[in-house]
């Protein structure tokens, strides 16, 4: 019954999306628009949660539907539109990933919402939180170190995590954005965990 | 199972990536070995501290200031060239594109005051393969010689630059235009009526087609093979008028018992389509089958969704007529 209710709302959706990307392929703009709408959100909480800045996340949505606009005549049904266009996103992502490992020293730096840079060493509690142990797992203190952690990852490694744990992704589709097989994908937040796991021991 | 490979499937299972056989396995293994407890207890931990750092929801400023940059960057895009267009024609029409093999070379030379290109008119690409297949065809039709004009060009397969130089060398495919007469027999103007149906951007040419097609399939002259039935579904589902929608519904109704895809085009025309009277159309034609799950499934959405009040009473009615099937 699940099964016959879902094929309806399916044919529904599916409806819909295909004629606006048959149009925007056509060449309409105020259907690549419709489709922008549809999907800018989660570009932008994706690109929003990875790179921690609005500046970044605003790069790469737009380097994102401006190659979704270029490229669009090349998209042939096989997949998903979604898995289209988040394909894309996670390249772009992971461009952004290499480009920071290369420019970062050794010290991990966070950015806040102005973009200025957090000095991690300076977040360490001062001698009166050390006799109060609680509030050294301020939520504050615990996010940055989290986010820390998370710089310690491969690019591919951030990103199998940030899909899976953070946006909830299936292995399976996560390959597919990915252009590997979902083993790979298994392995790789395997992977991925295990580090976290060495990183955040001093925090029990 | 080893505690290696049992500590792989703690992570797949606490992400509800392990297949159940799986995990039943794992649950046994965890039960005597509390290293592996202990390995899934610092996941389980791991997962909750990396919740405190958040996915926050991009805030409306960020959205709009997004899509405002967007737009002025696609605004300024420069237009696309002819030969970008037509590239890009042809990449979306690949799949259909067979054009016959008679292909030219041609140079050109491109400088400050372009040379001559004249006027092309691009014909449809797949007219071209059916010039084709009327050709081997010829028994049972009569076939004039071209009319008048002179041959069309289908598309350009390649335009390739000479380095350091003026010269661009450009292929393409011509066309012939041809006439042909024949019986609705003929598997060669079935072909051809199958094409119209789709392709011609004359709304009149699409009718007569569909209109012929839908005619045999009703005559239950075979219909499937030739995937005629196959064109009706897509007329049904794209044609921008309504008429020849209306024409490829009429030509499906004998096959909507025994062809489920069928069955599915008509409810979703039944679901999507913005015409009335072919909601109206498709709700008889699907007498046939009321008592099928899924079409009942689709009348219980219309009789409550639908804009129209007349198609809510008739789904209603439908549905009370035929009792549920267990």
């Amino acid at each position: 019954m699940n099964g016959q209710k879902s094929a309806e709302e399916r044919m529904q959706a599916r409806a819909p999306e295909m004629e606006l990307i048959r149009e925007a392929q056509a060449g309409s703009r105020t259907a690549f628009d419709a489709l922008v709408r549809q999907y800018e959100q989660q570009v932008l909480r994706l690109a929003l949660h990875l790179t921690g800045s609005e500046h970044d996340a605003e790069d790469i949505y737009q380097e994102a539907f401006l190659k979704a606009f270029r490229y669009i005549g090349n998209f042939r049904f096989e997949c998903s539109f979604y898995t289209w266009i988040y394909r894309i996103v996670t390249n772009l992502c992971l461009d952004q990933l290499r480009r920071r490992k290369t420019r970062r020293e050794d010290r991990a730096v966070i950015l806040d919402r102005s973009g200025d840079e957090i000095d991690l060493l300076a977040s360490v509690p001062d001698g009166r939180s050390f006799s109060n142990p609680a509030k050294e797992l301020d939520r504050k203190v615990l996010g940055e170190r989290i986010q820390e952690a998370l710089t310690k990852l491969t690019p591919r490694e951030r990103m199998v995590f940030e899909l899976k744990h953070y946006q909830g992704l299936r292995l399976r589709t996560i390959g597919e954005m990915l252009n590997t097989t979902e083993e790979t994908a298994k392995n790789t937040l395997f992977r991925a965990t295990k580090k976290l796991r060495t990183q955040l021991a001093g925090l029990r | 199972m080893n505690c290696e490979v049992a500590h792989e499937r703690i992570v797949a299972a606490a992400y509800g990536e392990l297949p159940d056989e799986q995990a039943h396995e794992l649950e046994r293994h965890l039960m005597g070995c509390p290293e592996c407890q202990e390995d899934r207890e610092q996941l389980l931990a791991l997962k909750v501290l990396a919740n405190a750092h958040p996915v926050l929801e991009p805030d409306a400023n960020l959205v709009a200031r997004s899509r405002l940059r967007l737009e002025e960057a696609l605004d300024a895009l420069p237009p696309k060239r002819w030969y970008e267009r037509l590239s890009q024609r042809m990449t979306n029409n690949f799949a259909s594109m067979q054009a016959a093999p008679v292909a030219a070379c041609l140079l050109l030379v491109v400088g400050a005051g372009a040379g001559s290109l004249g006027g092309y008119r691009i014909a449809q690409s797949r007219a071209a393969r059916t010039a084709q297949t009327i050709q081997t065809a010829q028994a049972a039709a009569t076939q004039q010689q071209a009319e008048a004009g002179p041959a069309e060009v289908a598309n350009i397969s390649s335009i390739v630059r000479q380095p350091n130089s003026q010269m661009v060398e450009v292929r393409y495919n011509q066309v012939v235009p041809q006439r042909i007469q024949g019986s609705l027999n003929d598997p060669a103007i079935r072909q051809l009526l199958m094409l119209a149906s789709e392709n011609s951007t004359s709304a009149g040419v699409r009718d007569d087609s569909v209109g012929l097609l839908a005619a045999e399939c009703r005559a239950g002259h075979a219909c499937k093979a030739a995937g005629i039935r196959d064109a009706l579904m897509v007329a049904l589902r794209y044609d921008k008028n309504e008429g020849v929608r209306e024409k490829a519904l009429k030509g499906l109704e004998p096959y909507v018992g025994e062809d489920v895809r069928v069955r599915d085009a008509v409810l979703e025309a039944l679901l999507n389509d913005g015409d009335a009277r072919i909601r109206t159309a498709a709700i008889n034609i699907l007498e046939p089958v009321e008592a099928d799950t899924s079409v009942r499934q689709v009348l219980h959405s219309v009789a409550n969704t639908d804009q129209n009040p007349h198609i809510r009473n008739v789904s209603r009615q439908v549905l009370s007529r035929v009792p549920e099937i267990q």
